[in-house]
Parts: structure tokens; C-alpha cells; sequence
């Protein structure tokens, strides 16, 4: 047994500075019931689990929390806060937290993104606004040499376009080819868009940093040069946390907008309804089955089981009702990928991948070929623990599989498919 | 207003176990009751319970004779499938508006056949099988309804929403049937209100956490109720409903719907849940032995009587599994695996683990329904912060408006006892309010002069029943009637479709006196239920009940014998051949009349004596208020504040004045009894007043001689000043000492001589008492720091707000294991105590200035006490009440009443109550102011009694003594009066000399010859 530790039960930084700053920061409330804990990945990571965390919080043990690294192996995915009988907001907390650090020991990946964006202007990978640009013109050059599409229009501050675009740099800086996909689906339901130019990469490294004034002030930018276009909705494109970081940006820092923010699967969805999507899935004669993963940041932490259900109705379009397995848990209650909250960028490799078994085992549970992810993160992921555990699922986008039942998914536009897709249809 | 004249009439809303027990007790004191309930027949939740604890008794078993008499008493008019729509007047003349929706089904024709649901087209939901099957349109809410009268549901009915079917009206035999009824609305005129409306039960659907939605094998608790009862969907027999596979593995989930801000809007513990898992482990257990059985549980609430042993049996007899964790949600197994998935935070090693149950049973707990909210808006009562009624607690039943009063689950989450405890307060404080208009409003039966049959030939009436098709689809009925005509003395027989209806009452009335019949049989069903329905009949005929033999050729014959009609048909034969030949040699019986003495004996002048005194005053009652001490107030001398803030010494000085200027209420301090002597109506006690013996006659005696908080001999009490008992801490707080606020560190520890081998029982109040004493000290200086070191908080009901607000201010609890105690150490810097974190699992050390001891609730075991009543105590050395259910305030030795904290460690308000409804009992039996006794009593023949006094132990109801002069002195003799019956003396009787009217040596022995 351990030497008895002195405690006095008294006010303690990190008790007194949640009451005041986070809503539903009352950490004496803590009922140590177990809620969180057992619903949680990280749990027994680091010897550490939320219902511990809280409870070191409570008895003053201040120290050993404000330097613990766990704060950047929780994803804040917030499934302890939805189903704590008290209420306690643990994700804040954590990331209350990440802010008190010194920000020179943050997690350098994490950092290093943050700062390549404000720098930059563009996006966490540090990529000029010109060669965005370039890319971005070079690719839509070749796209109109496909079938159908010779009138394909991509433009960057087209003012009194209808939608704005998010990018993440992701597609544009490593692969450019995933940004057609998307392109065409746009030219095919007639979308009158455009791409913005400050601070154009969606991704939003600042906040996974805990950084408030960084992510505000890209979100501020964002925002301001959209009302300055003109553009009726900010569309957001398949991630999560870029998602998230505008949606609860807006909210947490008060940010004055005349447009409205949405999903770009809300769209799919509305497009499929409406016939100008005119997926099927007619071309999945041999059944193939597909799964999806519920991004915490669109699904459990914003839009809620609305999102979740336009997702599955998309998906069940284009692959068919049968071919879609559900994972279980699901909807609002599914795991974190365990790529959330910056963890992809934070270091604790070991760790982030012990996290996604759960995610991994989920889908390994469905049986499924394809994880269909409408988010970066949760792609990153859950491709790279099905690599780690052995998993013999791909891993996709929407727009992939949308452009595939539509016909129209390119040659170079297939990488995350499998085998069995990987000529299909050309 | 006040020149109007008192109403002696009582409106109770709502018919479950709390309404009942207020009808009853208000409509055998003297007063007209109006029950209105909601649902087509009374029983309410209790009626859907399969087996209740401790006793294992079925629960309609135990309920069924209460709704009986509810439903046959002359002064109970049961007013179903209405509502109070608003309420006009004040106290001692309300208008109440009641609405009631028509039942298509004339109550006064319906026989209750069952041939309208036989071949009725629509299947609805089963709201009485908590929707696990399908009822038809026109329905009887279960087997055992009171009253047993059919129903159409107009939302459902093919002939009331579309015009079409019409089979039930086709089918009816009676023509009770009417398509044309129409909703009403009534106004009655009632001087007191009672509202027990009950709970609704916390409903998961929709909520993706609990999985319960489209998985059938994730139920609720009441759902699982069903499931277990031999009446429910599976005849009893639990299996996974997905595939009616037998389950391996149960898990209940505590706190579903309680205890939780979040996911629901439910702060309180509901207060039964542990309990009621507890039990349901154990029978289900019981079905099958080999069964898995694990409870999820956040703090074990086992506070009740009998509780925390039966806790203790269930973990070290029954093998069932307590994991302390919360589950954070239900998901099914993936693929086509039957069973659900949950994950629970293993605490010995931090790791989650992952294990697959059968059946998910979701403990749910009790809301209250926005209708009853509604009426209660209406009515203009005030809710507390959890949405219960607002009582104060030394005034527990009355709501904020005068003249209507709560019982049950309405005013706090609570239990079958608590919810009969309170309903017996509500009705003494309904009844106390009208006492002008006592016996106003209600009837008396005066039944016809009985024919004297004395010296005449056996005329034996046999009537056999068809039961709808209960009896006739099994047993030949007209083949057992024609049977019974051939038999010695038999005069008369009939068959009828239903015996219990209207109007074969009448028929057989007529048949009585026409034909002179002299005995009668009835071959129907159970006499437990029908007895006295036809023991009426007689009596209206002017013959004597007891001439009277029922067979039960249904419980006993078509119904296990149903495959085998011939062989059930000879059986009913049979069993009618023996009722002939024993009723031939019935002779009438006498009940002997005893009347009342009208003076009540309280023993203890606590909070509960002194209610108790003041509330049968209130009812015109003299009472002798006798208290050992020089003093009155009890252990609420030293009590500081309730658990709703109220400072206690107020209340016990209001309660304390007013006792003393009631001139109805004689005060004995320095008083103890010195003997007691006979029975319910007629006590004389010898008492010794300030050493002065003084003998007081009394008809009935309330017991409430209280507890007291135990010295405890661990923590350094009483050998260093710092630490104090609970009671302690409370006297500083009453002197208002000074040193308190300076106080820099306090400490509590739970369950100190509680909970523990020489104490098995949990003392209640602790737990509670610490929050609001932890929080008085929070009052007097916030930046206190405060520990709590407990080991399962138990702050049941709306007290659990009180927990909250004490670790919201920051007060730090650390449970403790049992086998790990807190050590204590003293120091001149101050006690220094070492507990072992509960979530870290690692010591602790805290130096505190003053260290509580929640110590435990000690009974004072007063054996010479128990003696004088003949009363019994439980191992504890609690007084053991009738029945730990029904009758939770009574002996079973007539006459005498419990409450208080002699009874089990309870709570100001629940103690107050307790002194009530004790009271409101003894009000039910003093208004009689006579009692007919039994005729089916013992007797002894002197002649062969050899004086062995063995009868007089065996008896458990103090019926025999010796006869102690004259010519048969050192014989036995039965008092009648106390006798029940049960023939436990005759049986033991070695020398032949008592015998059992109505079960005669030669009855029975006829009866077996004709077997």
C-alpha cells in the first residue's frame, strides 16, 4: 500500500476555476458511479480513466493533473458528459486543461499544425493560398477532360455563389485526385459554389491545441470573408472536426454570421430526395457490405441522430438497405474512432491505437468490406488500425461510393477502394 | 361558511394500496368515502407485483381480500374510469367534479362470463401485462379486478368507432351491453379529500442508451414483474422474450430514471428500486438455481425493515453478484448473438470489462405523471423542487390546502409499508377534520331476525356454479347438480352461471325462505374471496351464517384437472357428498358481542406518543399518555433540524402545547406500566405514576416507546472530546455553540454500529441526518472542509437533493469497505484519520478538528413490555408489527398499535405519520364501540381438560387462560373474543378437550366417510 496522501478537502485551482468557467463545472458533484469510465476507450490508459481523473480533481491533486499526458489521449468525445447522471462536463474539463499547458509542450504535431495555419493564412499544412490556387485550377483543367463534366466550373472568391465551400488541405496537398469526386457531385446537382480564399483549409488544428484565440481568430476570418462573399450557406465538406470547429467556433466565441452552416451529407441527402443525386444501388449486384462510422463531432456533439440518419439514408441509396450493416453501438452513442481531438497529431501512437480496438472490434463485429467515414480523422484512424490489428475493411469517403454508383467515379479516383472495386465500372 | 354543516364524507382519488387502506379505515370509522379511480378496477401498481418481500407472499394474494371488502362495503362507493376534474368549497364541504367515462358495459347486468372478450376481433395492449401481450377490446382489467365488471375500450372498439361488429352485444348472456352509454360528469359533496394517485413508472423508450426500444429482451422492472408472475405472459416461466430461450444470465440496472439530471429530469432516488431487485433476483433465482444473476447498483439502498438481511442473503445464500458501477449504456450483441452487451468499470483492476446478458432488466424509477401534475395545478397544491407534493414534516400528510391530504407515492418516492402508513395518516387526519359529521352519511346492514331451526330435519340448498365456462367447460355441472339431488337431507339444487352475481343473491334469498331450506352449500370457488358474500345472503334470508359450506370445485378441480373432465366431474361429485354430509350437522353459531372501552393507552411521550395522543383526541378519543422520563419529547429533544430544514425544537414544543392544553389527553410522566390485563376493547393496566400505582381501563393501547442513538466504542468516542455522535453534533447545534463556525476540518463517518455483524440492520436516518448537519455546518462557514467516509448513502426519496447540494458545496465523500474501516489517531494537531479511497485506491490521510460518528439507532428491547401485550419482537429488538405490507402499525394481538422508532429507526415525518395511522387504526376499531366476535372459535369441554396448559403456549393470539376459581379452576378456557380459529390448541390438545366449531370431530369424520 502506498503512502497515505494528505488531503484537506479545501478549494483547489482546478475545482474552483471549472465552477466558474465551464457550464456543468461543478466537479464535487461527481457521484463516482463509474458512467464514464465504463463507457469510455481511453479508460485504463496511463492507469488513468475519467471517473479518476475527476475524482483526483476533487480530492486537489491539482499537480498531478495539470501535467498529465492522458488530457491528449481523451478524444473529448464528449460519450461520458451525454450519460454522467450529474451532468459533468469531463471533455471541458480536458480541455480546459490542454489550455493551462505551457503551449511550447503541447504536442508538437498538434502545435506545429496550428502554427502552419495561422501563419500561413491557409490551412494546417502550411500551403500557400497560390499553390492552393494552382492545384486547384490544374486539377479542375483535368476534370473536364472527363465525360461530362467539359463545363465543370471550380473558382476560389466567387462572390454571390450560393454555397462556400470548407476544404480541408488534406485532399489538396497529399491527394489531389479524392477532390474530384467531390467536384463532380457538385457539377451533377448543379451547385452554384465556391472556395474562399482566407484561411482556406477547414481543419482546425488550434482547437485540438486548446489554442481559443488562434481558433477563433481563423474562425473570425472564415466567417467574416464569407458574409463578405455574399454566400447563402458555409458548406462543410466530409470531416468532423472542421465541422465542429466552425459549428461550436460560432457558439463558443460569439462569432456574428449571416449564413448558415451545414453538412455537406445533410446535402447528399437532401440531393437524393430531391432526384438531382440520382445514385442506386443497382451496381451492387454481388453485396457487398458497408458500414459507417458516426463522427463524434457532426453526430453525438452537434447535429445529433439527425446527421446520423441522413448518413445512413445516403449510404443505404447508394449500397443498398441490405448491404449496410450497422455498427453497435451507433447514432449518438457510437465510439470515438479514438482519432478525435488531435490525437492522430499528438504523439501517443501506442495509445491512440489501443483506443480504436474498440472502434476496430465494432466494425470487424459488422462484417463489413467498407467503412464508409464522413470525416478525416475517423478515415485516418480507422485505416490505420485495421492496418494495426489486421482488419481486412477499406476504408472511404461518401463521395467515392456516390461517384461509383453514379458511374462516374474516375480512374486515379479510386485509391481507398479494395480489389473488388478497384476497376468496377470503368 | 362555517354555519354550513360538516360533510361526513371522504373523496380518495386513486385506488392502489394507499387508497384502499384510507377508504377502509375511513369507511369503518364512521365515514361515507368516494373512491375515484382513474383505470376500470382498483388495485393499482401492487395489483401487477408478483411476489412481494420479505414474505414471498404473492401480492395479489394478499391484496384480493382488501379489494373485496373495498368493492362489497356498504359505505365505499367505487366511482372507476373517472377523474377529478376540479374541486370547489373548503375543508368540510368540497364540490367535487368528477368525470366518468362511460363503460359501454352495465355494471349492474355484467356477470362477468367472459364470453364478450372470448370472441371480441380486436387485440389491443395489455396495459395490466405492462404491454408484453395482447388483451382484446372489451376487456376485465385482470382475473381478480375489483369490481369484476367488463369494459369496452372506446378507442379501440370496432362497434364504437366504426359502427361495425357488434359481437360482444351478440355474445352477452345478460344484455349488459349498452353502445349508447355516455361520459358523465358527477359533482359530489365530501368534507375531506385524499389524494393517491401513485406513481408512473419511469419510462425509457427513446432513449438509445437503454436499448429498450425494439429489444424485446431488455425490460423494465414492472415489465419483469410479469414476466415472473404465474398470472403474467409466460405463466411464470421467465425466458429471453426475443426467442422464449431459457436465460443463463440476468443483469438489473439500478437508477434507470433516478438519481439522474441528464439523461431525464429525476433527481430523487425512487427509493424501491434496490429493494425490488434484490427480490426479483431471488425468485428468479428460485425458478431456476442455476441462473446468473448481477445487480449494477451505484449505492445499495437496502434502509427499509428486513432489507439489509435480506441484502446479505441475497450476496452469501444466493450467490447473486453486486457490481458497484453505473453502466454507461446497452447495446446488443452485434450479429444475430442473442443477449446484450455491457461494459462495466471493473474497480480491483481499472479496466472495463466486457460480459453478455440474457435479459437486461432497466430498474426504473417513479415519476409523477403530468395529469396528476396538472390536477394538482388545479387544485392549487404546491409541488416541491422534484414535482411531490409539499408536506411539512410535522405535518406529513396535509398538503397546502386545507381539507386535502396525500398518501403514497405522490408525495415521495416510497414503499408498499410507508404507502399504508401514510394512508392511514391521511384518513385520520381526513376523518379528524369531519368528526361533526361522523356517521351521517353512512349505512348500517341490519339484517332480518334469524329463523330459529332448532330440533328441525337438515333442508340442504346446493347451488352449483358454472362460473362463466371456469367450472362447466371442465366439470359436468348439471351432472353434479343432478347428483346432489339424490343426496341425504339435499332439498333443493340449482346450477347457475355465476353464483356471486346480483341476482342469484336474490334467487337464492327466495329460495331460502320459500322452501325452508335450512343449509346451505354453494359449489363455486375459493370461500377466501366469496365467503362473506354468501354468509350475507343467509343473514338477508334470516338464517344463520353459519350454516353455510362452500366447495371449491374450481381452484381445487377444473382448474388442475382440465384435461380430464370425466374424472374433474366425479371429483366435484365427491367433494359435494362430503359438504352434504358435514353441513347436515352444522348447528347455528353465536358470535359473542364485546363492547369497547372508549379510552386510549399511549406508551411514550416522544414525537410519536405525543402524536399518537393528540391525533385520537382529535377523533374525540380520551387518552393516558404515559412516558417513562420526567420529561415529554423523547429523542427530539436533542434533534436540530429536518431533512427539510425545519428546526425540530419548534416543532416539538407546538406538538408538546398542544397535548398539554388538550384536555382530553391525561400526561404520566415518571410512569411505567407495572402489569397489563386482558384484551382488545377492555385493558386494565396497573401503572406506576411517580412510584404511586394508579389502574387505568383502556380499550385500545399505541406502543411507541422509541430508540436511542448506540455510545459507540470505536473511533476514540468517549476517550477523545473531538469526536462526538450525531445527537451530539446536534445539541451544539441547538445551544448555538460558538465553537462550530471556527471549525477547520470535520468528518463524518456512516454506519458506525450499524450495518455490522452485532447490528445487521442499516439505522435509516443516518445518512440523511449527516447531509443536513454536514450542510448546517456549510451554512455556518462555507470554506469548512468537510468529509463524509460512508459506506453506501442512503439518502432514499427526495432526501437524495440533500447529497447533492452537500458534494455541489464541496463536502468529499470516501467510501470505506467494512473490512477496511477508517482508523483514527489522535494528535495534538488534531485526530488524523487514514480511509482508503474508494476510486484510488489508495490512503488517505486527513487531520480534522472534530469527527462525527453517524452511530446507529439501538432499540430498547423491552422484553417486559412485550410480555404485558403478548407482542413480538424481531431479532433486532424492533417490535415485529401484523404484517410487514398491509399492516405495518398493527399487532396481530387486537387492540394493540405500533409506531415510531420502537417499529425500525425512521425519520421525524415518517414517524409522525407511523403515530397516525396507528391511531387512525385504533379510531377504526374504538368507533365500532363494539365487536362481534367469530363463531368458528375454540372451545373446551372442562370435562376432559387436564389443566397441561399447552394450548395456552401454542396459541399466538393469547386466546386461552386458565380458569383460576370456582368450580372448574385450573381448566383452560378460550376467550372468544381473541380467538381467530386457527385450531392450533386443538390440535395440540392432548386430552380431547377443545374442539373447533364449525369443524366438529363428527363433521369431519362424516365428511371422510363420504369421501
Amino acid at each position: 500500500m502506498s503512502e497515505a496522501l494528505k488531503v484537506t478537502g479545501g478549494k483547489s485551482r482546478i475545482k474552483e476555476k471549472a465552477l466558474v468557467l465551464i457550464p456543468d463545472g461543478n466537479l464535487s458533484a461527481c457521484l463516482t458511479c463509474g458512467t464514464c469510465a465504463s463507457g469510455c476507450p481511453a479508460t485504463g490508459m496511463m492507469d488513468m480513466d475519467p471517473r479518476k481523473f475527476l475524482r483526483m480533481a476533487v480530492l486537489g491533486m491539482d499537480d498531478q493533473l495539470e501535467n498529465n499526458p492522458w488530457i491528449w489521449v481523451c478524444t473529448m468525445c464528449k460519450r461520458c458528459y451525454d450519460v454522467c447522471p450529474m451532468k459533468i462536463n469531463i471533455p471541458q474539463l480536458i480541455y480546459d486543461l490542454r489550455a493551462e499547458w505551457p503551449r511550447e509542450d503541447r504536442p508538437k504535431g498538434i502545435l506545429g499544425s496550428c502554427d502552419h495555419h495561422v501563419k500561413s493564412r491557409g490551412g494546417a499544412m502550411g500551403v500557400p493560398l497560390e499553390d492552393f490556387k494552382f492545384t486547384v485550377e490544374d486539377l479542375a483543367e483535368e476534370c473536364r477532360e472527363q465525360e461530362g463534366f467539359e463545363d465543370l466550373k471550380v473558382d476560389i472568391d466567387r462572390e454571390g455563389a450560393f454555397f462556400a465551400l470548407n476544404q480541408n488541405s488534406r485532399e489538396p496537398v497529399t491527394e489531389p485526385d479524392e477532390l474530384l469526386p467531390l467536384w463532380k457531385i457538385l457539377h451533377t446537382v448543379g451547385a452554384d459554389w465556391t472556395y474562399y480564399s482566407e484561411m482556406w483549409g477547414g481543419e482546425n488544428y488550434c482547437m485540438f491545441l486548446a489554442d481559443d484565440p488562434n481558433w477563433e481568430m481563423i474562425i473570425r476570418a472564415q466567417c467574416e470573408h464569407i458574409d463578405k462573399l455574399g454566400c447563402k450557406v458555409f458548406l462543410n465538406t466530409e470531416c468532423g472536426h472542421s465541422f465542429y470547429a466552425v459549428w461550436q467556433g460560432i457558439r463558443r466565441f460569439n462569432i456574428p454570421h449571416k449564413f448558415e452552416f451545414r453538412s455537406i451529407v445533410e446535402y447528399y441527402a437532401k440531393w437524393i430526395r430531391e432526384g438531382k443525386l440520382p445514385v442506386n444501388s443497382d451496381w451492387n449486384k454481388t453485396g457487398i457490405k458497408f458500414t459507417a462510422q458516426d463522427p463524434c463531432n457532426v453526430v453525438r456533439k452537434s447535429l445529433g441522430d439527425k446527421f446520423a440518419d441522413d448518413l445512413r439514408f445516403v449510404v443505404k441509396q447508394v449500397v443498398g438497405e441490405e448491404n449496410f450493416i450497422d455498427m453497435v453501438p451507433n447514432k449518438s452513442n457510437n465510439y470515438c474512432c479514438g482519432g478525435g481531438g488531435g490525437a492522430l497529431q499528438a504523439g501517443f501512437t501506442e495509445e491512440r491505437q489501443v483506443y480504436g480496438k474498440v472502434k476496430f472490434d465494432q466494425i470487424q463485429a459488422t462484417g463489413a468490406t467498407y467503412v464508409v467515414t464522413p470525416c478525416h480523422n475517423c478515415h485516418a484512424q480507422v485505416e490505420d488500425i485495421g492496418h494495426h490489428f489486421g482488419g481486412e475493411y477499406h476504408t472511404i469517403h461518401l463521395w467515392t461510393i456516390i461517384c461509383l454508383s453514379l458511374g462516374i467515379l474516375g480512374e486515379n479516383e479510386r485509391t481507398y477502394l479494395g480489389p473488388d472495386l478497384a476497376e468496377f465500372g470503368l | 361558511m362555517s354555519d354550513k354543516k360538516t360533510i361526513g364524507a371522504v373523496l380518495i382519488a386513486g385506488g392502489g394500496i394507499g387508497g384502499i387502506q384510507a377508504a377502509l379505515d375511513l369507511a369503518n370509522s364512521g365515514y361515507y368515502v368516494y373512491m375515484v379511480e382513474k383505470s376500470p378496477s382498483i388495485g393499482g401498481v401492487m395489483a401487477q407485483l408478483d411476489k412481494t418481500f420479505p414474505t414471498n407472499d404473492c401480492s395479489m394474494c394478499i391484496m384480493s381480500p382488501k379489494l373485496v371488502e373495498v368493492g362489497r362495503h356498504m359505505n365505499i362507493e367505487l366511482l372507476t374510469l373517472s377523474e377529478i376534474k376540479g374541486v370547489e368549497g373548503e375543508k368540510g364541504h368540497f364540490q367535487v367534479e368528477v368525470f366518468q367515462k362511460a363503460r359501454y358495459v352495465d355494471m349492474e347486468k355484467c356477470i362477468a362470463c367472459g364470453a364478450c372478450t372470448e370472441k371480441c376481433p380486436v387485440k389491443v395492449d395489455d396495459v395490466y401485462n405492462e404491454k408484453l401481450i395482447k388483451r382484446k377490446a372489451i376487456y376485465a382489467l385482470y382475473p381478480q379486478a375489483v369490481p369484476l365488471k367488463y369494459c369496452i375500450d372506446a378507442e379501440k372498439c370496432l362497434k364504437l368507432t366504426k359502427g361495425k361488429c357488434g359481437t360482444c352485444e351478440k355474445k352477452c348472456p345478460a344484455g349488459a351491453i349498452n353502445y349508447d352509454d355516455k361520459d358523465k360528469t358527477l359533482t359530489l359533496n365530501v368534507g375531506s379529500i385524499i389524494l393517491a394517485p401513485g406513481f408512473t413508472a419511469y419510462n425509457p423508450a427513446g432513449k438509445a442508451i437503454y436499448s429498450y426500444d425494439n429489444n424485446p429482451d431488455v425490460v423494465t422492472s414492472l415489465e419483469f414483474e410479469r414476466l415472473l408472475s404465474a398470472s403474467g405472459p409466460n405463466q411464470g416461466h421467465i425466458v429471453r422474450m426475443s426467442d422464449h430461450e431459457e436465460p443463463k444470465k440476468i443483469a438489473w440496472l439500478q437508477c434507470i430514471g433516478s438519481r439522474d439530471i441528464n439523461t431525464c429530469d429525476n433527481a430523487h432516488c425512487s427509493s424501491v428500486c434496490c429493494m425490488y431487485a434484490i427480490k426479483q433476483a431471488i425468485i428468479a433465482k428460485e425458478h431456476d438455481p442455476s441462473l446468473e444473476c448481477t445487480i449494477f447498483y451505484m449505492d445499495m439502498r437496502t434502509h427499509g425493515k428486513g432489507f439489509e438481511s435480506c441484502f446479505n442473503e441475497a450476496k452469501e445464500k444466493h450467490g447473486i453478484k453486486f457490481i458497484r458501477c453505473r453502466i454507461h449504456s446497452i447495446h446488443k450483441n452485434p450479429g444475430d448473438q442473442p443477449g446484450q452487451v455491457l461494459d462495466y468499470m471493473d474497480d480491483t483492476t481499472g479496466k472495463v470489462i466486457r460480459d453478455i446478458y440474457d435479459i437486461v432488466v432497466l430498474s426504473v424509477g417513479m415519476e409523477i405523471s403530468p395529469e396528476v401534475k396538472e390536477l394538482t395545478a388545479k387544485l392549487g397544491i404546491e409541488l416541491t423542487a422534484g414535482g411531490f407534493v409539499k408536506t411539512s414534516s410535522f405535518d406529513p400528510v396535509a398538503t397546502t390546502r386545507d381539507g386535502i391530504y396525500v398518501c403514497g407515492a405522490l408525495q415521495g418516492p416510497k414503499d408498499i409499508p410507508q404507502s399504508v402508513v401514510e394512508a392511514g395518516s391521511a384518513a385520520l387526519c381526513a376523518g379528524s377534520a369531519l368528526t361533526a359529521g361522523r356517521n351521517t352519511l353512512t349505512k348500517t346492514f341490519t339484517a332480518p331476525p334469524e329463523i330459529n331451526i332448532t330440533g328441525e330435519r337438515p333442508r340442504v340448498g346446493v347451488f352449483v356454479c358454472h362460473c362463466g365456462i371456469n367450472i362447466s367447460s371442465v366439470v359436468d355441472v348439471k351432472a353434479v347438480r343432478d347428483f346432489a339431488a339424490d343426496l341425504p337431507y339435499v332439498e333443493y339444487v340449482s346450477d347457475n352461471l355465476y353464483s356471486c352475481s346480483q341476482d342469484t343473491q336474490d334467487f337464492m334469498s327466495k329460495q331460502i325462505k320459500d322452501l325452508n331450506l335450512n343449509r346451505i352449500i354453494v359449489a363455486a370457488c375459493t370461500p377466501r374471496t366469496h365467503d362473506p358474500l354468501f354468509q350475507e345472503t343467509l343473514l338477508n334470508a334470516g338464517l344463520n351464517k353459519y350454516l353455510f359450506e362452500m366447495v371449491n370445485i374450481r381452484n381445487h378441480d377444473s382448474w388442475v384437472h382440465k384435461d380430464f373432465p370425466a374424472e374433474a366431474t366425479l371429483k366435484a361429485k365427491e367433494m359435494v357428498r362430503m359438504a352434504v354430509a358435514k353441513v347436515a350437522l352444522f348447528e347455528p353459531l353465536t358470535e359473542a358481542r364485546l363492547d369497547i372501552d372508549q379510552n386510549a393507552l399511549v406508551i411514550g411521550g416522544g414525537v410519536s406518543g405525543l402524536s399518537s395522543a393528540k391525533a385520537l383526541a382529535s377523533q374525540g378519543y380520551k387518552v393516558s399518555l404515559v412516558e417513562r422520563n420526567s420529561y415529554l419529547g423523547g429523542q427530539a429533544v436533542n434533534l436540530f433540524a429536518t431533512s427539510k430544514g425545519e428546526s425540530i425544537q419548534d416543532g416539538l414544543n407546538a406538538i408538546i402545547t398542544d397535548v398539554e392544553a388538550n384536555d382530553k389527553i391525561r400526561i404520566l410522566t415518571n410512569t411505567e406500566l407495572t402489569s397489563v390485563d386482558g384484551f382488545v376493547g377492555n385493558f386494565d393496566t396497573v401503572l406506576s405514576v411517580n412510584g404511586q400505582s394508579e389502574k387505568i381501563r383502556h380499550g385500545v393501547t399505541i406502543i411507541a416507546t422509541g430508540a436511542s442513538e448506540l455510545k459507540p466504542d470505536e473511533y476514540l468516542y468517549g476517550k477523545d472530546p473531538r469526536v462526538i455522535t450525531g445527537l451530539e453534533l446536534d445539541r451544539k447545534f441547538i445551544d448555538k455553540d460558538p465553537a462550530i463556525a471556527k471549525i477547520n476540518t470535520a468528518v463524518f463517518i456512516q454506519c458506525v454500529g450499524s450495518r455490522e455483524p452485532e447490528r445487521p440492520y442499516c439505522s435509516r436516518i443516518c445518512c440523511t441526518h449527516t447531509m443536513a448537519s454536514a450542510l448546517h455546518l456549510k451554512t455556518l462557514n462555507p470554506d469548512m472542509n468537510i468529509f463524509v467516509l460512508y459506506r453506501d448513502i442512503r439518502t432514499y426519496g427526495e432526501r437524495e437533493a440533500l447529497y447533492k447540494e452537500a458534494r455541489e458545496k464541496g463536502v468529499i465523500f470516501i467510501r470505506y469497505e467494512v473490512s477496511n474501516k477508517p482508523v483514527v489517531q489522535a494528535t495534538n494537531n488534531g485526530l488524523e484519520i487514514t480511509v482508503t479511497d474508494h476510486v484510488l485506491k489508495r490512503p488517505l490521510l486527513i487531520t480534522a478538528d472534530m469527527l462525527t460518528l453517524a452511530s446507529a439507532v439501538v432499540p430498547y428491547k423491552d422484553e417486559k413490555l412485550a410480555q404485558f401485550f403478548k407482542v413480538p419482537m424481531n431479532a433486532d429488538g424492533f417490535f415485529a408489527e401484523a404484517h410487514v405490507k398491509l399492516a405495518p402499525s398493527d399487532f396481530a394481538v387486537d387492540g394493540v398499535f405500533l409506531c415510531g422508532l420502537a417499529h425500525y429507526p425512521k425519520p421525524m415525518d415518517e414517524s409522525i405519520a407511523q403515530a397516525q395511522a396507528a391511531s387512525s387504526s385504533a379510531t377504526r376499531l374504538l368507533s365500532q364501540k363494539s365487536i362481534n366476535t367469530s363463531g368458528t372459535i375454540a372451545k373446551v369441554n372442562p370435562a376432559f381438560c387436564t389443566g397441561c396448559e399447552v394450548c395456552i403456549t401454542v396459541c399466538p393470539y393469547n386466546a386461552p387462560s386458565m380458569i383460576m376459581d370456582g368450580r372448574d379452576k385450573g381448566k383452560a378456557q378460550i376467550n372468544p373474543v381473541l380467538c381467530k380459529g386457527c385450531g392450533a390448541c386443538v390440535a395440540s390438545c392432548r386430552s380431547g378437550a377443545l374442539h373447533l366449531k364449525g369443524f366438529e370431530d363428527s363433521q369431519l369424520f362424516a365428511m371422510i366417510e363420504n369421501a
